[in-house]
């Protein structure tokens, strides 16, 4: 166990290593963290947290692979390299789905959408007004679907903040959020909801009551105007001063570099 | 005395009709039975409606052959290579329908399909616009007083193909040991003709030695087929690592009309068969550096 906690800031740190320790907080011991695909902020985040505040963090590494001990990010977070030195292979169809449905396990997802609303609504389908005739055919809705309907807490992450990516209302859901607002997530028997949007800018939650997505803590180095002017709806303007995110510490961001991605399969989610 | 199911790639694929919905086991770069989906082009088999989890080149390489009208999936992407651009453009050009549908969705509709149900229930989708473009989708009060859930309708493939470690000369399917791909444990159970390419056919002595490792029961499938390195461009685990070459030049290759029809020539209408197949994209010396994983 590396010596974390005095650590003192980092004097070097750059973007996507801030955004994976502030995510890498979101995760403590008696938690389960499952990843998707081209995931490499949260994969880093879950690896991150194991090696520092919290070592029984469970990682179920592609869905897959239980405990997986890889030697450094692979350039697939799905593929074999990440999870082929595991403690149990799950089987998806049967168990994997069992562990995320049932409510007691995987209490925590992370999300990245192709467009989020102010409600934390999420699209990964098409573009356009027209489902069956979109101007852009998005990958598809493949486990947020699910995700952000059964309980979740869910914590967005997105590399690139922007108007095109943050956007006034989704073309399409197809992740759960908290739907119109206010109350509509709950009338609609969901439980858990989106958490966090942490952005290479800033990090925002959700105001309790409206459910409207407000900025929770800016950058180093950011304005609010910044932010406003990068996101496609209106913010609702902070009540005095904003709080500045965390900085990691040195100790994170030398384990980002030289132990959990050497090779810098993080970058790859950067400035697309 | 079993049933012999071993045949050739062109008698098996031959299974497959115009028209039909047949399930692909694929997820993303992986484990895909390449061979036959090559061996379906080489056909020329038409209006396919193809099911998958997350389909990735077989998807793009069916849409560039004008074979799939259909796809019922949960996500369509190679990953690390980006969109399966051919099948975008055949979406959004009107030629390629999507049934899109959560994993939990389509795990229900094929989960009915295998048990003989008219439907299975999920939790997942629930305040998404997924359910009111779908019509085999629908909300459904639980009748025992809880909260509402989602009845997704059976979905029965014509046919589901497979990729497998061995198989028998009878079609009982073994796995070494590896992630269970997705689709394995679902997709062949619900169609209703099962095609299994193997890395190796064996003696069923050898299956006998480890039965925990048999997958599916010959009495399941319909034909099986040798082809070596048949999952190639996708990975097999422990067998051999995705080929990192070939998925960014059918990338590359997407961008322009010539480069594609010069692709598919090359890589899947040129070779005659499997075996040609192996030669064209680097032989021995090719596979044994995808063995080591770290060429990937």
């Amino acid at each position: 166990m590396s010596d974390w906690q005095n650590s003192p800031p980092a004097d070097d740190w750059t973007i996507d290593e801030l955004m994976i320790a502030r995510l890498a907080a979101c995760f403590a011991d008696g938690d389960q963290a499952c990843n998707g695909m081209a995931s490499f902020v949260p994969v880093s985040a879950f690896w991150l947290a194991r090696l520092t505040h919290a070592p029984d963090l469970v990682w179920l590494a592609g869905a897959v692979g239980l405990e997986p001990r890889p030697d450094r990010v692979p350039a697939s977070t799905l593929e074999a390299p990440l999870w082929r030195d595991s403690i149990m292979y799950v089987e998806q169809y049967g168990d994997f789905w069992n562990f995320a449905l049932n409510g007691r396990w995987l209490t925590k997802f992370c999300v990245g959408a192709a467009q989020l609303d102010r409600y934390g609504n999420g699209n990964n389908s098409v573009i356009g007004a027209d489902y069956h005739n979109p101007r852009v055919r998005l990958p598809g809705t493949a486990g947020l679907g699910d995700m952000g309907s059964i309980g979740k807490a869910l914590y967005y992450w997105n590399p690139n903040h922007s108007p095109r990516s943050l956007v006034e209302s989704v073309d399409f859901i197809s992740c759960a959020g908290y739907l119109g607002g206010g109350s509509e997530r709950a009338e609609a028997g969901l439980e858990g909801g989106p958490e966090l949007v942490i952005t290479n800018l800033c990090v925002m939650d959700f105001h309790p009551e409206t459910r409207h997505m407000q900025v929770a803590s800016l950058h180093p180095g950011v304005t609010f105007e910044q932010v406003q002017e990068a996101t496609g709806f209106e913010l609702p303007a902070p009540e005095g001063q904003l709080p500045t995110t965390a900085v990691p510490t040195g100790e994170q961001v030398r384990l980002i570099r030289d132990v959990i991605d050497p090779d810098n399969m993080r970058r790859r989610e950067f400035g697309g | 005395m079993s049933a012999e199911k071993l045949t050739t790639l062109p008698e098996a694929a031959s299974l497959v009709r115009d028209g039909d919905t047949v399930a692909i086991q694929n997820m993303a770069t992986q484990a895909a039975p390449m061979a036959l989906v090559r061996e379906l082009i080489r056909q020329g088999r038409k209006e396919l409606g193809v099911v998958c989890l997350v389909g990735g080149i077989p998807v793009d390489l069916l849409a560039a052959a004008g074979a799939m009208n259909r796809l019922i999936g949960a996500a369509v992407s190679m990953e690390q290579f980006g969109l399966c651009q051919r099948y975008r453009k055949a979406v959004e050009a009107g030629a390629i329908r999507v049934e899109e549908l959560s994993e939990t969705a389509l795990n229900a509709r094929l989960g009915a399909g295998a048990r003989n149900l008219p439907f299975l229930p999920t939790r997942g989708l629930i305040g998404t616009d997924l359910i009111d473009v779908n019509d085999n989708l629908v909300m459904l009060d639980d009748p025992f007083g809880g909260a509402s859930v989602v009845a997704c309708k059976a979905l029965v493939p014509d046919v589901a193909l497979v990729h497998a470690h061995k198989a028998d000369q009878f079609g009982n399917i073994g796995y070494e040991p590896t992630a269970l791909w997705p689709d394995l444990g679902i997709m062949p159970k619900a169609a209703t003709t099962v095609i299994v390419t193997a890395e190796e056919i064996v003696d069923s002595e050898v299956l006998r030695a480890n039965p925990d490792r048999t997958v599916l029961p010959g009495f399941m499938v319909d034909a099986v087929v040798e082809a070596p390195f048949g999952a190639h461009p996708t990975s097999f685990f422990p067998r051999y690592g995705y080929d990192t070459a070939m998925h960014l030049e059918w990338i590359g290759a997407t961008r322009d009309d010539e480069a594609v029809a010069a692709f598919m020539e090359k890589y899947v209408t040129g070779p005659a068969d499997h075996v040609e197949y192996l030669e064209t994209v680097g032989g021995a010396e090719r596979q044994a550096a995808l063995e080591g994983w770290e060429q990937t």
